[in-house]
């Protein structure tokens, strides 16, 4: 299945890439997509589902866009 | 008594005489510094009713025990004085050298009283004050002023100057120092400018009273190195606060037009890593390593430092995508020493009131040029609009009428900085009760909703959490003066700050001291509010009416068909109340203040008000 990963600030460096779409197996949970994109699993960070916070273990679906961020604080 | 001079500089700018006033133990224990200090002098000295832009307001300059000590990130200032643009106690923090010169010369806290008979630059330099002439620089902007005094006296002094936005009383126009650091978003700018005071330029020359220096030099030294490095592994400084705007826009809290909109298909052109390409140098402030400042050209080839509430509420806001415009917006801004939060918020609600039929005028969002057009009429107060822009958004409104104040951004006359609460319930909170208005300063807890509350949620969780970090960010990192970017974006432990506290002190304070310290400091803000709006209700603590109006709700996206609800916001807001021992008002009750050993302070308040 497809998704659509942006990821946000420091991490656009870090993975090399700031949105792209990627092809996943089914069954893929937010917490696998980040082996895919080579984001360190213990990095504090912020994923979102489609604009709505995502818990690691839930799986995705086809179409999903996923948001990678950093915990920002507002400055 | 370690880690004060122990001394406040007054100076009169009517008599151009000064004096130099001690302070014992029981006051600095009480205060601390900056914040601290601030509100307390201004509730002693500054009487409810008095005109913030005539002779008896006064401008204060404060700091803190770690101010100007080298430690992460200690380079800054509290400038403080009666608001013109709230009516009440209002104040801002800015990097500036000041922090460590004002400290070397000798001083924790500059009092500036009455007006001087011209423009004036006052020069401060250990035990001698000066009252010199301003006039070649009258009417010209911050660089300008600035690369004057730098001819004068060398680029190693401490300056704090006025623009022409606050030389011609603008209501949000600030403070600014170095090349690009700007605070005091209530109009302390203003009240410089209506004492015809351009510039306070300060050198000290003795070191700063400390319990251990060498202890403390080793311990902060090292933590800046250790400071930078989790910079260097996070990758934090790339984009510093600017990936805020991307983020925003993924979860619908983006301002853009005026708030009406949470996301926009054209806010990557202005996002961080837009801006890290078109970066052509990084600015930061004395004793930091994390230079949070991105400049690039503008469209008019000068050099334009933004951060994320300059892109947020100059471009998204305004709904203007192009780069390099948003950046002579912001140029613009500094050049005048203009708030460019509020004046994008004044803008996008001139924008929306013209689009309503509440006013008349040529100003469409997304025009530029126009833009740059008005932020020049704004800071000199040119003609029929330019006054009425220069005012604020809560006096626009009211001008305007045709119930135009529903959409003014703003909580007791601040603009709302740039994150859009539409439907972020705790972040409206924060904004709601912020001391001096709208200021994301004092608690925001937008990623701690989303990540680990539902956003739904109006539960007693969100106003605990809106206290937690009121009493760090707007409390301690207020009063013991430093940046608190090392603690909210690189997670630098909160306990270094006792640490470096007590070293330069020699006490054994904890974080809880920290925290009741912040209490008795809001509750000071508070009291400052209650004596000049003795019959306020809650309502002052309620953010825009226009986040609560489901037809303003968003078509599509994640927060689709969602608002704010009144009767959850003031359950939410009990919660704060309740938690914070505040009455129904948002008042402290006396109980509370006697436990902040504040009956001093209530008995006064209660010579203009009534207290629960």
């Amino acid at each position: 299945m497809k998704i659509k990963v942006k990821l946000i600030g420091p991490l656009i460096y870090e993975a090399g890439f700031s949105e792209k779409d990627i092809e996943v197996p089914a069954g893929t949970t937010a917490d696998a997509l980040l082996d895919l994109i080579a984001i360190p699993k213990q990095r504090p960070k912020i994923m979102t589902r489609n604009g709505k916070a995502v818990a690691p273990q839930e799986l995705l679906q086809d179409g999903d866009k996923i948001s990678v961020s950093p915990i920002y604080s507002g400055g | 008594m370690y880690g004060w001079t122990g001394n406040i500089l007054r100076v009169n700018l009517t008599n151009k005489t000064f004096k130099k006033e001690s302070f014992g133990e029981e006051f600095a224990h009480k205060w601390v510094g900056g914040r601290g200090f601030a509100v307390k002098i201004l509730y002693d000295e500054v009487k409810p009713g008095t005109d913030p832009l005539g002779p008896d307001n006064k401008f204060i300059a404060a700091l803190g025990p770690i101010a100007g000590i080298p430690a992460p990130n200690t380079g800054k200032c509290v400038v403080a004085a009666k608001s013109p643009l709230t009516g009440f106690y209002g104040d801002g923090n800015l990097g500036t050298r000041v922090s460590e010169h004002l400290r070397k010369a000798g001083y924790d806290a500059l009092i500036v009283e009455g007006k001087a008979d011209r423009p004036t630059m006052l020069y401060i330099q250990d035990d001698k004050v000066e009252f010199l002439p301003a006039d070649e620089v009258w009417g010209q902007g911050t660089y300008a002023t600035n690369d004057w005094i730098y001819g004068k006296y060398g680029v190693g002094v401490g300056v704090l100057n006025i623009g022409q936005g606050g030389e011609n009383m603008n209501r949000y126009a600030v403070v600014r120092s170095l090349e690009g650091r700007a605070g005091g978003r209530p109009g302390m700018g203003a009240v410089m400018g209506s004492k015809l005071l351009k510039a306070i330029v300060v050198k000290g020359t003795h070191p700063i009273p400390q319990a251990d220096p060498k202890a403390m030099k080793a311990l902060g030294t090292g933590d800046l190195k250790k400071v930078h490095e989790i910079d260097l592994e996070t990758g934090w400084s790339k984009q510093s606060t600017t990936g805020v705007l991307s983020f925003c826009n993924e979860v619908a809290g983006l301002p853009v037009r005026n708030f009406r909109k949470t996301q926009h298909p054209e806010s990557w052109k202005i996002d961080g890593e837009r801006l890290n390409e078109a970066r052509v140098a990084t600015y930061g402030c004395p004793n930091c390593t994390m230079r949070c400042g991105i400049t690039i050209h503008d469209r008019e080839g000068r050099e334009s430092e933004l951060d994320y509430e300059n892109i947020g509420l100059l471009g998204a806001n305004l709904e203007i995508f192009d780069l390099a415009q948003v950046g002579c917006l912001n140029y613009l801004c500094d050049e005048y020493g203009l708030d460019t939060m509020s004046t994008g918020c004044v803008l996008s609600f001139y924008a929306d009131a013209i689009d309503h039929g509440a006013t008349s005028g040529d100003f469409r969002f997304g025009d530029a040029e126009r833009a740059k057009h008005l932020i020049r009429m704004a800071a000199h107060r040119e003609g029929k609009v330019g006054n009425l822009l220069a005012d604020g958004s809560l006096r626009m409104a009211r001008a305007f009428g045709h119930s135009s104040e529903a959409y003014a951004m703003q909580v007791k006359g601040l603009e709302v900085a740039a994150y859009n609460c539409k439907f972020i319930p705790g972040q409206a909170l924060a904004f709601g009760v912020a001391p001096i208005g709208a200021h994301h300063r004092e608690a925001w807890i937008i990623t701690y909703e989303i990540k680990h509350t539902t956003r739904e949620s109006y539960g007693p969780e969100k106003a605990a959490k809106v206290i937690e970090l009121q009493r760090i960010r707007g409390g301690m990192f207020e009063f013991l003066v430093a940046c608190r970017f090392p603690w909210i974006e690189l997670g630098w432990g909160l306990d270094n700050y006792p640490k470096y506290f007590n070293t330069v002190t020699s006490l054994n304070w904890t974080l809880d001291d920290m925290w009741n310290t912040a209490d008795r400091i809001y509750s000071m803000i508070k009291l400052n509010y209650l004596r000049e709006y003795p019959n306020t209700t809650r309502n002052a603590d309620y953010p825009p009416a226009v986040w609560f109006d489901p037809s303003n709700a968003d078509k599509e996206g994640p927060i689709a068909g969602k608002v704010l609800e009144v009767d959850k916001y003031d359950s939410l807001l009990q919660h704060y109340y309740d938690l914070r021992g505040y009455d129904n008002r948002g008042i402290p009750t006396k109980a509370t203040l006697k436990q902040l050993g504040l009956d001093q302070e209530a008995a006064q308040a209660e010579r203009f008000a009534t207290l629960t």
